[in-house]
């Protein structure tokens, strides 16, 4: 598959602060590609380079083939984007937005209401298309952004978490809008989330980034198989290196090695985190193990610990995603 | 294309903005109208009243005396006496509008039969109306003083003679005699006054100037306040734009920075020029209908539209240095407040330029708000032609070069 985006060493700063340190990758045709990671992460302002809304620094990018800063005209014809802020103006109705963003890229007549209608299709608002959008709900709102950055009929389209705030009902009319966009019209996207969920419902690529770096950039199987059988975070009274090299002997452990993190927090009723066990945070030494197989891991890890007489202070068994994956390469949590 | 694509929906949005269009459109008329209504006020409580004079009585004798009852037995004038020291200032200063000096020697001259002069001195400001009138009540005083001083004294003399005089010679101050001699005195009176009145104007050698009425003042001045107000929508619509994000996604459109800010302008440039209709036409023959004096346009419509439309491009301009500028909301509110209300009032939109001149000196002329006013009053009140008003023009035009300038400078499109 040709690569539709191909981004090379691409830098912002903003003084001395370096929003987004050369970051490189590419999107084939067709792919629905992820960009995880944290707020403040440089996910948008990756985005915003890549649609011209801000230079940058340097580096350089080509979509469908045309410069960032020699063609960037071209580009942004190929280019949809649905921004994260709710960018529509509330006192007109979904149909007015519509009409408005759609002319903006030359569109008039009947194409261009043709094409509202069709938008307004997809994201299931065409009945209530003459309301204000200051009275819809906040899924609606979304839907009707999305459909902004469709009138044109992109090719590739950057998705900047486009669930911020919504219902699980309209959360869920997103990703099928996505899913149908990408099937049916071969429509590439470029999807930023902080749900690592939504990145693993929808994307075939994922590029993980942190403090305006790629840490990571596989397929999701890939990214997952780097935990193995998964992790386990187990507290100890005390830790030493004879301890560590015993640990990362025992059957079913691949590695064992002293976290530079302590154990995070307790879930909330929000967390999306699947902890199968979580024991209160410690302040002891916490020894991170890698297993091949987890439940083995686990079993033997306990055993030999009681065996030498060394007391657990705490124990959790990180289940292999796209969170566990961030959580072992970046030592903290998605939404931390 | 883009940017009237922009403009347009940035005008039906602000249709929808109830709030707005009552600032816009309303506001001014109601400013308008309160104002004449007040000036309208005193004006009528003024008509009640007698007009001031200030006399400085360098005589104090008895016929100054005389002179001063007879005045404010005469109507129409109160006297007020002040003290020579710092009278002329205070009529520098505006503070009083006319001053009358009684020489020296009135009693004297007035007892001898030498003319004696008044001195009326009248501030450039003081209303031309009430100056003459003034002047005459003086007049017909001093005059009928005069007389009676004359004719008693002819009679006086009369009576000493007939006195004096053998026999054979009563039969000249017979009856017809004395009356023919009055008659004498009298027009003597008329021809070689006893009290003459010297008025003069202070740093003015010309005609004074007829100051123009209410309307004429507030019509023009709250044009211009409330046309460069609408900065604050231009200011402020661009930061909603960016505040939804709607900024960010026309950044991303195949559409130029120029097209974009050239968008967010021209609805305030369209709505400027709106209003400024509405506040002529309302000017013109609304205040008429409402019982208030109307104001007229001028005489030449070209002049008249241009200086229109460099006040509405000059307006928007700024709006873009506002929206440059502020950062936040209540910096918008902030920065609008202080630059707008602060430049109208200091460019004499609510307090007359030519009155402020005087008050602030060549402070006004840095603004752009007294060029506005001072082109908009030479051509509606002074009835001026494009050529008389050219230089308000180029300087207005100038102030909207340098704000588009530094408004693009200091814009921040990330």
């Amino acid at each position: 598959m040709p690569a539709i985006l191909e981004v090379d060493h691409l830098v912002k700063k903003y003084g001395d602060f370096e929003a987004v340190k050369g970051i490189s990758f590419e999107v084939e045709a067709g792919e629905v590609f992820g960009l995880l990671g944290p707020n403040g992460a440089g996910k948008t302002q990756t985005i915003s380079m890549l649609t011209g809304v801000i230079e940058p620094t340097s580096g350089s990018a080509r979509v469908g083939g045309y410069d960032i800063h020699s063609d960037m005209d071209k580009a942004k014809r190929i280019n949809g984007l649905v921004p994260q802020d709710l960018a529509l103006y509330p006192t007109l109705s979904a149909r007015a937005n519509l009409n408005f963003f759609g002319r903006i890229y030359g569109l008039g007549g009947k194409d261009l209401k043709e094409r509202v209608e069709d938008v307004l299709r997809i994201v299931a608002l065409t009945e209530r298309a003459d309301e204000a959008v200051e009275h819809y709900s906040g899924g609606m709102k979304r839907r009707v952004n999305i459909a902004a950055g469709l009138l044109h009929h992109p090719k590739l389209l950057f998705l900047d978490e486009p669930t911020v705030g919504v219902d699980p009902q309209s959360r869920n009319h997103i990703f099928e809008s996505v899913m149908r966009l990408n099937r049916e019209r071969g429509m590439s996207i470029v999807y930023t989330s902080h749900y690592m969920e939504e990145v693993e419902l929808l994307c075939n690529r994922v590029a993980i980034i942190d403090q305006g770096e790629i840490i990571a950039l596989d397929t999701i199987k890939n990214l997952i198989a780097l935990l193995g059988g998964g992790v386990i975070h187990v507290g100890l009274e005390r830790v030493d290196d004879d301890l560590l090299t015993e640990l990362s002997n025992l059957k079913g452990v691949k590695s064992a090695e002293l976290t530079t993190q302590p154990v995070p927090p307790p879930p909330s009723e929000e967390d999306d985190v699947e902890t199968i066990e979580r024991e209160p945070a410690s302040t002891n030494p916490v020894v991170k193990v890698v297993a091949e197989h987890s439940q083995t891991a686990v079993v033997n890890v306990i055993s030999y610990l009681n065996e030498k007489d060394i007391t657990l202070t705490s124990l959790e068994i990180l289940e292999p995603n796209l969170e566990s994956v961030f959580l072992h390469l970046t030592g903290k949590k998605l939404r931390e | 294309m883009n940017a009237l694509n922009i403009a347009f929906k940035d005008i039906q949005i602000f249709l929808k903005d109830r709030g707005a269009l009552f600032q816009l459109f309303l506001l001014p008329l109601v400013f308008i109208v309160a104002f004449s209504a007040v000036a309208a006020s005193f004006e009528a409580e003024e008509q009640d009243q007698r007009i001031p004079l200030h006399v400085v009585d360098l005589d104090g004798g008895r016929e100054a005396q005389t002179f001063l009852v007879g005045l404010d037995e005469a109507g129409g004038v109160k006297v007020e006496l002040i003290a020579a020291d710092g009278a002329m200032q205070k009529l520098e200063d505006n503070e009083i509008p006319r001053l009358l000096t009684i020489p020296q020697d009135f009693t004297e001259g007035i007892s001898e039969g030498r003319t004696v002069t008044l001195r009326l001195v009248s501030h450039p400001d003081a209303s031309l109306e009430k100056t003459e009138a003034v002047r005459l009540v003086i007049e017909g005083v001093a005059q009928d003083m005069a007389l009676e001083y004359q004719i008693l004294a002819s009679l006086q003399q009369m009576g000493e003679m007939q006195a004096n005089a053998p026999e054979d010679y009563q039969e000249a101050f017979a009856v017809e005699k004395i009356v023919a001699q009055a008659q004498s005195q009298f027009a003597q009176s008329q021809e070689r006054p006893l009290v003459t009145i010297e008025q003069t104007i202070p740093g003015q050698e010309s005609e004074v100037e007829e100051l123009p009425s209410t309307a004429e003042v507030a019509v023009p001045g709250f044009t211009v306040l409330f046309v460069f107000l609408t900065a604050q929508s231009t200011a402020r619509s661009i930061y909603d734009e960016k505040k939804v994000g709607s900024f960010r996604r026309l950044l991303s459109a195949p559409i130029s920075k120029v097209s974009l800010l050239a968008g967010k302008v021209l609805p305030n440039f369209i709505t400027a020029l709106i209003q400024t209709a509405i506040i002529f036409l309302f000017g013109a023959y609304g205040l008429r209908l409402m019982g208030f004096t109307p104001v007229k346009l001028g005489s030449d419509p070209v002049a008249l539209t241009l200086a229109v439309l460099s006040i509405a491009l000059c307006s928007s301009a700024l709006g873009v240095v506002i929206a440059a500028l502020a950062r936040t909301e209540n910096q918008i509110g902030g920065l609008s407040t202080l630059i707008l209300w602060g430049l109208g009032t200091l460019g004499g939109s609510i307090v007359p330029y030519f009155i402020l001149e005087n008050m602030l000196g060549p402070i006004p002329m840095a603004l752009p708000h007294y060029w506005a006013n001072k082109a908009l009053d030479d051509i509606m009140v002074r009835g001026m032609m494009l050529g008389d008003v050219s230089l308000s023009l180029i300087v207005l035009l100038g102030f909207t070069l340098a704000f588009f300038l530094v408004g693009l400078w200091r814009f921040d499109f990330d």
